[in-house]
């Protein structure tokens, strides 16, 4: 398989993408990110192009005509696809990507672990419209206050009472964490067992004692909501636990699956950081192209021109190490170590080339609105979430010295 | 050589330290998220100095005798760490009131003098790209863009360093678009849109070689104050940093234990010392005379601003998922250092553009 040539289905993705980004994200990032608030419109317009809520669930063939071939051991393209289509769409706005995609990360582990009853009532919860007319979306509410890169800490806690749980704890940093219609929430159901006593259930908003909290402020991706959720004696039914309940025979459906699904989704994330350093480098390119400093073209400006160059490079860098990643994941090869690396020198590009596009723009990249000054407020989250910089280091400093990365 | 603070000195970084911990610190989210300062800050501190340190003691100031820049960059780095807002406030009259001071017509010193002595507030731009466009026969026509300039919004004067021309501008009948960017969103910025608008004659303090000299000046005295700010943030969100990460427990041991994250610090603290000494050293050349006093102070404020940048964002890391909300200070600061190198232009280019002129000179 050739890596360094996009396939026809990958140019395909590319361009579609690309083209929404343009004219449809674009426009109205400033405004979302200016006004804090979810682009529900776009979200609405987005389900006709195939970007629905449960498009993780529902298989990619609506977006890409293709059907992923079955059989385990022959090459996919999902991973490849979604990097392809992360870039693209960070470029527009990270913040509005993850408001269109972010139900995918309570997607993830119905498709993963959901029996077929699970997934439907997952489709169930997102059909039509909710009480304010905006399409129904979901949440994953895993991280906790006291317990960020450190998951194995959970303090929520689901105690059994005949064919339900009772659910009781907060959750923090939640993505659609006050909108959601459906929410797979992750608790302790045995604390002798540890991480292998971790399950996830789905659950439906208006069950009782579900109470959505605080809406946080954020530094970026602001058109993506981020709030609390306290899950206060949340009763549900077994039928919703995923995975099935914990049985000493191992850890199928608990801790260390969702684990390797943020695995899964480290080199998209790469691709993110990717994308919003594109957009800064972009700017900044056009800039230097039609601008001047003092009456000479800033293009005739080593000092410039020279630091361009070094943007290019990076970013490109980081490009080959998220499409390695995913290439390597499609291709059924251990990627522990390089979707780490994918996403931390992903995080540490878009960190970079935001940081020197805004020194060299100077002051006009401190007028409000300015696209490289949001992509520079956009940039951190991504040395932070899905694993900080310093677990993914963690991870491929311990692969390298053959010890366990996890 | 002698690394003490004399009594004196000794006792305004201590009041200035207190009033940053106590009072910029606890003011410092409000006014970010008002984007305007309290209402009580002019007041607390014109109490203790602001605004008026650099006017002349005959102009109802406060000056009498030289200024001392050192003090400033010692007062400057404890303002840093409480607010780079408010900080940017009670320092911006400084540059307008010495350059008036040092090169203005009576005209322009009594008008900047008595707004100031009134409580009054001015600015200083930098058209630092050549943006602006200037007819100079004897008043000057300036059209163009100004801004984005700290004070700006609420400032009755503007001093303003364009090419070879140092020049002051009321900006009563200007027209100015108050803005309120993502950083020091307390300092009630503004652009100013110049359409041939008109500066008296006595209004220009200085054209020609001794612009260039006067200009040479100001920045001077900025870029000192801007690096020993900014040093002052940088140690700031570190401090704030390593409170949290001592509490702050992760896979059993508080976070602060963790040996990336210690380095993290250590760097930051490296760097922040570094900017605090080059700031001290070119304030001290500037009190002095001392010929690299420019080149020092261009200096401190390229190595500040790489270290406050820095220092933010793995502030920030530090903080994690708590960093990245406004529940703590961490995300303000990051916003916050972006100034620092953005204002009057970027200093690397700035020094390589001089360089470069100079070796072409010869």
């Amino acid at each position: 398989m050739d890596m360094f040539h996009d396939n026809p289905m990958l140019q395909g993705v590319r361009q579609m993408l690309g083209a929404f980004a343009k004219q449809m994200i674009r426009p109205i990032a400033i405004k979302h990110d200016q006004e804090e608030s979810m682009p529900w419109d776009l979200m609405k317009a987005a389900q006709s192009v195939g970007m629905t809520q449960t498009a993780v669930l529902d298989g990619r063939k609506r977006l890409t005509g293709i059907d992923e071939d079955p059989d385990p051991k022959k090459p996919r393209s999902q991973a490849r696809i979604g990097v392809a289509a992360s870039e693209e769409l960070a470029w527009g706005c990270p913040g509005i990507a993850l408001a269109l995609g972010g139900s995918g990360l309570a997607a993830a582990p119905i498709a993963r672990m959901g029996n077929d009853e699970q997934k439907d009532e997952f489709r169930k919860l997102l059909k039509g419209t909710d009480e304010q007319g905006h399409i129904k979306i979901a949440a994953m509410a895993l991280s906790e206050p006291g317990t960020g890169s450190d998951i194995s800490g959970m303090k929520t806690a689901a105690r059994r009472d005949g064919n339900y749980w009772i659910i009781r704890g907060s959750k923090q940093w939640i993505t659609n964490g006050r909108s959601a219609s459906a929410y797979v929430v992750w608790a302790q159901t045995e604390p002798a067992a540890g991480r292998a006593g971790v399950r996830g259930f789905l659950v439906a908003r208006e069950t009782p004692g579900l109470v959505p909290g605080k809406k946080e402020t954020k530094l970026g991706i602001r058109a993506s909501e981020t709030a609390q959720v306290h899950f206060e004696d949340v009763r549900v039914h077994q039928d919703m636990m995923l995975g099935g309940a914990h049985s000493g025979d191992g850890p199928a459906g608990g801790l260390a699956d969702t684990k390797k699904m943020l695995d899964a989704t480290r080199p998209a994330v790469g691709a993110q950081a990717v994308g919003i350093a594109r957009a800064a480098y972009e700017y900044l390119l056009d800039r230097v192209r039609r601008g001047t400093l003092h009456g000479t073209p800033m293009a005739s400006h080593q000092h410039i021109m020279f630091e361009l160059a070094e943007m290019h490079m990076e970013i490109a860098a980081s490009r080959l190490l998220v499409h390695r990643a995913a290439w390597m994941a499609d291709h059924h090869l251990d990627n522990v170590a390089d979707a780490s690396a994918a996403k931390a020198h992903g995080a540490r590009t878009v960190q970079y080339v935001t940081n020197r596009a805004m020194v060299l723009l100077g002051e006009e990249a401190l007028e409000p609105g300015h696209l490289v000054e949001k992509c520079y407020r956009d940039a951190k989250i991504y040395d932070i979430f899905e694993g900080t910089g310093q677990i993914q280091r963690r991870i491929i400093s311990r692969t390298l010295t053959g010890q366990n990365p996890t | 050589m002698d690394f003490r603070l004399d009594d004196e000195q000794e006792m305004i970084v201590q009041t200035i330290r207190r009033f940053a911990d106590r009072d910029l610190r606890g003011w410092a989210a409000d006014a970010d998220r008002a984007g305007a300062p309290p209402e009580r800050l002019h007041a607390m501190a014109a109490e203790l100095g602001f605004f008026l340190d650099a006017v002349p003691a005959a102009n109802a100031g406060a000056l009498d005798g030289a200024y001392s820049h050192t003090l400033r960059a010692l007062r400057g780095f404890e303002l840093g760490r409480g607010c780079a807002g408010m900080a940017a406030l009670l320092e911006t009259n400084v540059e307008p009131a010495l350059a008036a001071r040092a090169w203005g017509t009576s005209a322009a010193q009594q008008a900047l003098f008595g707004s100031l002595a009134a409580g009054g507030l001015a600015t200083f731009a930098h058209d630092s790209r050549g943006l602006l466009e200037i007819e100079d026969t004897g008043g000057l026509r300036v059209s163009g863009k100004l801004g984005p300039t700290p004070a700006l919004a609420a400032a009755s004067h503007v001093l303003v360093a364009a090419g070879d021309l140092l020049f002051l501008i009321a900006t009563e009948g200007l027209a100015r678009q108050p803005i309120t960017p993502s950083g020091w969103r307390a300092a009630r910025w503004a652009t100013a849109t110049l359409d041939a608008h008109r500066v008296p004659a006595d209004f220009v303090l200085a054209r020609g070689e001794p612009g260039r000299t006067a200009i040479a000046a100001v920045l001077s005295w900025i870029r000192t104050s801007l690096a020993a700010r900014a040093a002052g943030v940088a140690t700031g969100a570190m401090e704030h940093a390593f409170a949290y990460a001592r509490d702050r427990v992760q896979f059993g041991q508080p976070i602060g234990t963790f040996e990336s994250l210690i380095r993290l610090r250590d760097d930051a603290l490296t760097g922040a010392s570094a900017a605090r000494l080059m700031a001290l050293y070119a304030a001290w050349a500037i009190d002095t005379s001392a010929p690299d006093a420019a080149d020092a102070a261009s200096r401190a404020r390229v190595h500040a601003g790489d270290v406050v940048a820095r220092a933010t964002v793995d502030a920030l890391q530090i903080f994690g998922g708590y960093g990245f909300v406004n529940d703590y200070p961490a995300e303000k600061l990051m916003r916050d250092a972006r100034a620092f190198e953005a204002l009057y232009g970027d200093e690397r280019l700035g020094r390589v553009l001089a360089a470069k002129a100079q070796a072409t000179a010869r």
